[in-house]
């Protein structure tokens, strides 16, 4: 834990399936080593004065995300950032998508939790390289933790990355990890107007997969209202309607990865 | 809570730039908030407050300019002020809008002795 901010970034882990060991990362960059003020400064400046800076807050995050976006151009790995409400099923989604097509496209996965290995647990067991993240109190995924993520991974060349977040839907929606899409994940148990109540994260994705629609028979869900109401928020979103537990719809969301993981 | 990462980077990026500039400590941060920029301004104040301590920030204090939202519509070209993502067009109701301002979040001045 970090004593300047208390944020608890500093305990952020990266953990590979079967590793005991993990190790320890900043998430954020701190800059609290510069502010010991254990040097003296030539005080010319006494007056009270104002300095213009006119940068843009996320920037550093942007930088990093850039940085991962070329380091993926390069390797030719499409890069996906999975990002939902706790629970919609990312990684039901994951673990059938990986049964499935991990012989067509090479695949690793970054996972992202608070706490646990369970996620990665679930999909080392499909056979393909994960990692996982433990962001400790942090909300969110960030460039830095991906680049440190990755870098452990040792990705293929002419593969696909699917990056799930952690399970919220605000916080992520503002962090740029340098994916090549963002895919918003919701399920029909969570109310159709979710994106009227969670605009932010729809304004900044490009895909939206609804989800577990084969409950849709027991609960008040209404597709293509949902549709409406993501469409209001983001005009640009395409839909998949799926369900990741009894492979429904699925092939579309397939033959979309097929053809946007070029391998 | 996200905003305690932006207040994070707040602290840093406004440090930064104080020892720059020789600075002893700071005493206000001037920001741009965009309207639909995801931030919410009071968490944003409440982070800003834990976060400054044992800076070069400490007791400072943080103005936020509010950037009011406005989009263009891909229909008929008209401009206006929104106050959502999923604003109409008040000239020819279509949701096809491109937004133009509002996502701002933006460290534009630090004041310093
Ligand atoms: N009926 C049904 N249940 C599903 C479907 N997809 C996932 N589930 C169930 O929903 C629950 C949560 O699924 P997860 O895949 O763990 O969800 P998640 O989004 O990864 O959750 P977090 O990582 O905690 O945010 C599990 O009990 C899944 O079995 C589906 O298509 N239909
Ligand atoms: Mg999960
Ligand atoms: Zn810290
Ligand atoms: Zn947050
Ligand atoms: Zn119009």
């Amino acid at each position: 834990m970090c004593d300047t901010c208390g944020c608890g970034s500093d305990s952020t882990t990266f953990r590979k399936h079967g590793e005991d060991h993990h190790h320890h990362g900043d998430g954020h960059s701190h800059n609290h080593d510069h502010h010991d003020h254990g040097h003296s400064h030539d005080h010319k400046h006494t007056q009270d004065r104002t300095i213009t800076i006119e940068q843009d807050i996320l920037g550093e995050n942007n930088l990093l995300a850039q940085r991962n976006r070329g380091y993926f151009e390069a390797k030719n790995v499409f890069a996906i950032n999975l990002v939902s409400s706790p629970g919609s099923g990312k990684t039901t989604l994951l673990e059938k998508t990986l049964a499935t097509l991990k012989e067509e496209i090479p695949s690793a996965v970054i996972e992202g939790d608070q706490q646990t290995m369970n996620d990665a647990d679930r999909i080392a067991k499909t056979g393909v390289p994960v990692l996982q993240i433990n962001t400790g109190n942090g909300c969110h995924l960030d460039a830095e933790m991906i680049h440190t993520a990755y870098g452990e991974l040792k990705l293929q060349d002419n593969s696909a990355l699917f990056i799930e977040n952690v399970g919220n839907l605000v916080c992520p929606a503002l962090f740029d990890l340098g994916e090549d899409k963002r895919v918003v994940v919701i399920s029909v148990t969570e109310g159709d107007d979710k994106p009227l109540k969670y605009p932010t994260m729809f304004d900044a994705a490009d895909i939206c997969i609804i989800n577990k629609i084969d409950l849709l028979p027991y609960v008040q869900f209404d597709v293509e209202k949902c549709k409406e109401y993501a469409l209001q928020v983001n005009h640009h979103l395409e839909f998949f309607e799926v369900s990741a537990t009894t492979g429904e719809g699925m092939e579309t969301w397939y033959n979309w990865l097929k053809e946007h993981a070029k391998v | 809570m996200h905003e305690m990462s932006i207040a994070m980077s707040i602290i840093s990026i406004a440090c930064k730039e104080a020892e720059k500039d020789g600075a002893s400590s700071i005493s206000n941060i001037e920001l741009d908030v965009g309207k639909l920029s995801g931030v919410m301004i009071d968490s944003l104040n409440f982070c800003y407050e834990s976060v400054c301590k044992g800076t070069l920030a400490e007791n400072s204090t943080l103005s936020i300019n509010e950037v009011p939202a406005r989009a263009s519509c891909k229909k008929c070209n008209h401009t206006f002020e929104i106050d959502s993502f999923m604003a109409l067009c008040p000239q020819c109701e279509s949701y096809e809008i491109d937004i133009l301002q509002g996502r701002e979040l933006k460290l534009k001045a630090v004041s310093v002795n």
